[in-house]
């Protein structure tokens, strides 16, 4: 008697390559962790050894306390206070600086809120057309100059 | 005359469905940008949030006011203070003048630690830094 043979497959099966391949994308996918990469960009002022002496008058002085009130040319003030207080002397001299000055034990996020919120300054006053001049001195340059 | 008719073809060709999934592993894989500094640290929060350059520099400040420094390409590396900051800055604007940095602080350190960094940055001749931020759940 002769035995009938099937024939034999002589073919890769590749149909499923496919799903391994989704099956990859969708791990890195997923085990991707997202980089935080937005931020808010401050220019340093170019280390000048004659730097242009600033009137401590001319400017305004926003001060940060270690709990985070503001002091603003003395006056304490709530950080939505700043952009209407800065408005007619901004109007008079656009350029006028405005000094931030944090204490050294003041948590850093008082600073960036103070920051972020003089920089949206054009956007949330009709009056103010040029950007702020902000000016973060560094305790360095503050005994340096001032003192 | 009766036409025979013909068999109809009744599958979809999957063949290169394969090829086309590795190309598109191959597209993420290149186009992905690698996070230089893993430090766990809870960002301060702002409204304007501008997009950071790929390739900039990083220093990172944890709670503790340890520091990390990073060239953008490598993983970031703990440094003691903010001098090796100013020495690490310096090296990095000396082959590249105007190389972005990026100040990634925990919002609750102590302000003299980035004060600190900032200074360093300022003295090393960086021209731009950013600060890295969360986007404000307020607003």
């Amino acid at each position: 008697m002769k035995i009938e043979r099937d024939p034999v497959d002589d073919e890769i099966p590749t149909s499923s390559m496919a799903d391994i391949a989704f099956l990859l994308i969708i791990y890195f996918m997923v085990t991707t962790t997202f980089a935080a990469t937005r931020g808010l960009d401050f220019a340093l002022p170019e280390e000048d050894d004659n730097p242009p002496v600033v009137e401590k008058e001319d400017s305004v002085l926003i001060e940060i306390q270690p709990s985070g009130e503001l002091v603003v040319d003395q006056k304490p003030m709530q950080l939505s206070e700043i952009i209407p207080y800065l408005e007619p002397k901004l109007v008079n001299n656009p350029k006028k600086p405005v000094i931030i000055r944090p204490d050294p034990i003041s948590p850093y996020k008082y600073m960036v809120s103070v920051l972020d919120e003089l920089r949206q300054a054009t956007d949330k006053s009709t009056q103010i057309t040029e950007d702020i001049r902000i000016s973060v001195p560094t305790q360095r340059e503050i005994e340096a100059l001032w003192f | 005359m009766k036409l025979a008719s013909r068999e109809l073809e009744s599958t979809i060709p999957t063949a290169s469905m394969a090829d086309i999934a590795f190309l598109l592993i191959i597209f993420f894989m290149l186009t992905m940008t690698f996070e230089v500094d893993k430090t766990k640290v809870q960002l301060p929060q702002t409204n304007l949030r501008y997009e950071i350059p790929k390739k900039a520099a990083y220093v990172a400040i944890d709670v503790q006011g340890q520091i990390k420094v990073s060239n953008g390409e490598e993983l970031s590396a703990s440094v003691g203070n903010a001098d090796d900051v100013l020495s690490f800055a310096a090296t990095v604007i000396a082959t590249d003048p105007n190389k972005e940095f990026v100040i990634k602080a925990d919002g609750n350190v102590d302000y003299a630690e980035v004060d600190a960094v900032m200074d360093a940055l300022k003295r090393a001749k960086v021209k731009l830094i950013y600060l890295l931020s969360d986007a404000a759940t307020q607003g």
